[in-house]
């Protein structure tokens, strides 16, 4: 598979070539070997290499040993997309001692086997890879650039996620801010009273964790606070925090502080007032609002006895009493039906869009355990009570959850499937039924019978929406799913991370979680901030503009074009004993789209690791083709 | 339509073994049924589960084709006792008649 070429010219780039079998991904179109043929006769390419999985142990080991015994100087894989192994190859690179960016990866898999086939694949796949390699012939070594980074995070929202990140923070010796919209701390844990699947208090949970997070010497809680304003970046935020006045709290928010939600003591604040904090690190922990259902939806807004789950489950918890029949409202409850997937698992022509015409066709996942774990509760402390479950699935998918399951089945939960386009329809009972409303089922469980549900109570499942965070999304520059949950860079990856270096999410802000889930979001942002931060320093990507002085003229046109204000600027040098204005790029802020380089009259500005040479390079390989090579 | 009765399974705790509520459904109990009718006697026990009392009167003659091997309670694996349970149904049926009677 190998052949090696003597290069006569010691200083000429010695490229090695690397091209991945993908175990069959790739090479079951792609004929491997005669684009590896092709390839290493072009000038420049000293060894040309072909591996089932160049991302193995061994794939790895044979482009470090070419370059620790000197066969090559510049590497280039042909494999998968970048996003998965860019990386792997860049470090295996560093860690034969070499500088990572004399490297160049083509992607061979996605753009070629995985949509073209035969010939016409062979042939695209060995332009990509002559390109590549006519690029790196004129690759040269970068260094990262290090901007020293601010010894301080600041955290946003204060439910369990924000508390449970700031108090890791903090807890790694990190200066935290904790910023909260609203007057108190707990978020929506604040408003559950037991939690499912262990039963344990949401009270114990918001003391233990805002306790220490108020105790805590280096975190600053700020309440009724928004960030209004965030420039700088990674490693050097610059936030602007506004607090509300205290009189625009009186009225309904400020009554509204949840069972198990904890005030700050100390002073409201007496009128508007704004703080500039520099910050090194974000996390975004914003958090979810419950699914509002719309009026008419399975009765809701119509009939009084129709409830959301985090309705009836602060009403148990306020209007806590024995005996064997459920109290609401003072209505003794005979029977309870609760209907599962209410704003979750929408389905695109059965469900109404709301008003901004949006469905929410994610599963809420948390709403099976808690309607369980609320249902097991009254058949317990309530054996009078009867409990209806309608649901459409049930997902109790995680530890101790089946058992809840199984535990509420064995308490004498009775439970109903429909189907989605045959939803259950709530309607008010007749005087002569008994009960206040009665709930049309057809029921797959009673193969398809169409059964009346007597009930007291219904009690709606309602999903997770995300807090509506429109104005951070814009402010930082965050990427948003369909679903309109925060999107991390990686889901598997890089969980935590948004793709703005030095921001990072936490909890429910990035899609449904439950505590504790929610806990291990915020424990993994929280260790990550902490060690981009202890360094003092971060390093970033040297893909940013470069300016040639001496070819410089100062028009400014790359200024005026300039994406991120501040990454480019006119400054003053003296030249040859004359005092010029030259561009300077802030390295830190720049983005490296390249928009400067496409505006400038004289060519004096280039994106590093990706310059108008090395592309010209790449076109002429591609209109030459390595065929070309071949015969010359 | 058939409008189900919450309180039901009080009215069976007295003629029946109260495990109705332990069948998930799984369909063992007709897979071993030597009469091989349809969804016997899983349909029944479902009836109990959900209340539906209507419903068991109006097909009330059908507990009568049990012969009450007992092969179903044998193989149930949530113990829900099925056989016992049509044995109650039959009790809570001739006790219904005797009263209409």
């Amino acid at each position: 598979m190998t052949q090696d070429k003597k290069n006569d010219n010691a200083t000429a780039p010695r490229i090695g070539v690397y091209i991945c079998h993908c175990g069959g991904n790739i090479s079951d179109h792609v004929d491997v070997d005669a684009v590896r043929r092709q390839i290493e006769r072009m000038p420049g390419v000293a060894v040309a290499r072909t591996n089932m999985f160049m991302c193995s142990d061994p794939g790895q080991a044979a482009i470090a040993e070419d370059l620790q015994n000197g066969t090559v100087d510049r590497v280039v894989v042909a494999s998968c997309a970048p996003s998965l192994h860019e990386a792997t190859f860049r470090n295996a690179i560093r860690r034969a001692g070499a500088n990572p960016y004399i490297y160049e990866h083509v992607n061979i898999r996605e753009q070629v086997s995985w949509v073209h086939h035969g010939e016409t694949a062979t042939a695209k796949a060995a332009d990509l890879v002559a390109a590549a390699a006519a690029k790196a012939g004129l690759l040269k070594p970068l260094t990262p650039i290090r901007v020293p980074a601010t010894r301080h995070a600041t955290v946003i929202g204060g439910g369990v996620a924000g508390l449970s990140a700031a108090r890791d923070l903090a807890a790694r010796g990190i200066p935290v801010a904790l910023v909260e919209k609203s007057s108190y701390l707990g978020g929506q844990l604040a408003r559950l009273d037991r939690i499912a699947p262990t039963g344990e208090r949401a009270t114990d949970l918001v003391r233990e964790l805002a306790g220490a997070v108020l105790e805590h010497p280096d975190i600053a809680v700020y309440t009724d606070t928004q960030v209004v304003g965030c420039d700088g970046y990674i490693g050097n935020f610059k936030l602007t925090l506004r607090r509300q006045a205290a009189d625009a709290l009186i009225g309904a928010q400020a009554d509204d502080i949840p069972p198990a939600g904890i005030r700050p003591t100390g002073p409201s604040a007496a009128e508007r007032q704004e703080t500039a904090l520099e910050t090194g690190a974000i996390i975004l922990a914003t958090g979810f609002r419950s699914y509002q259902p719309r009026r008419g939806e399975y009765g809701f807004g119509e009939y009084a006895p129709v409830l959301t789950l985090p309705a009836l489950i602060e009403k148990m918890a306020r209007q806590a009493h024995q005996g064997p029949l459920l109290q609401i409202d003072g209505r003794p409850i005979r029977s309870v039906a609760m209907i599962h997937c209410v704003g979750s698992r929408q389905i695109p022509g059965i469900h109404t869009e709301d008003e901004e015409g949006r469905l929410n066709e994610y599963c809420s996942r948390t709403c099976c355990t808690a309607t369980l774990n609320a249902a097991d509760r009254i058949r317990r402390e309530h054996p009078g009570t009867r409990v209806y479950e309608l649901y459409r699935d049930i997902r109790t998918y995680g530890r101790g959850q089946e058992d809840l399951y199984e535990q509420a089945a064995r308490n004498g939960v009775v439970f109903l499937r429909f189907e989605p386009d045959q939803e259950p329809r709530v309607t008010a009972a007749d005087p002569d039924d008994g009960f206040a409303l009665k709930i049309q089922v057809t029921d797959t469980l009673t193969f398809g019978e169409t059964l009346d549900v007597p009930a007291d109570l219904v009690v709606l499942a309602t999903g997770m929406e995300p807090n509506d965070v429109s104005d951070l999304v814009e402010m930082m520059k965050l990427p948003v799913g369909t679903d309109r949950f925060l999107l991390e860079v990686h889901p598997k990856l890089r969980p935590v991370e948004m793709p703005v270096g030095g921001i990072f999410v936490a909890g429910t802000c990035q899609a449904p979680f439950d505590v504790g889930e929610t806990c291990n979001a915020a424990g993994a942002a929280a260790v990550k901030a902490a060690a981009m931060l202890t360094e003092g320093h971060v390093e970033l990507d040297p893909f940013v503009a470069e300016v040639d002085t001496a070819r410089c003229q100062g028009n400014g046109a790359c200024v005026e074009a300039c994406l991120n204000p501040g990454a480019l600027n006119l400054v003053e040098m003296q030249i040859d004993g004359q005092t010029v204005q030259r561009a300077r790029v802030t390295p830190a802020l720049c983005l490296g789209c390249g928009a400067c380089v496409a505006v400038c009259p004289t060519n004096a500005i280039d994106v590093c690791g990706m310059t108008l040479r090395q592309y010209e390079a790449m076109v002429d390989a591609i209109v030459a083709g390595p065929a070309a090579a071949e015969t010359v | 339509m058939t409008l189900l009765s919450p309180d039901f399974a009080e009215e069976l705790k007295e003629f029946s073994d109260d495990s109705a509520l332990a069948c998930f459904n799984c369909g063992t109990c007709v897979a071993i049924c030597p009469l091989i009718d349809a969804h016997f006697p899983r349909r029944m026990i479902r009836y109990v589960q959900i209340g539906a009392r209507e419903r068991i009167l109006e097909n009330a003659t059908e507990l009568w084709k049990c012969l009450h091997c007992g092969l179903c309670t044998q193989t149930c694996p949530r113990e829900a006792n099925p056989g016992e349970i049509l044995l109650g149904l039959k009790r809570l049926i001739v006790n219904h008649w005797r009263k209409k009677a």
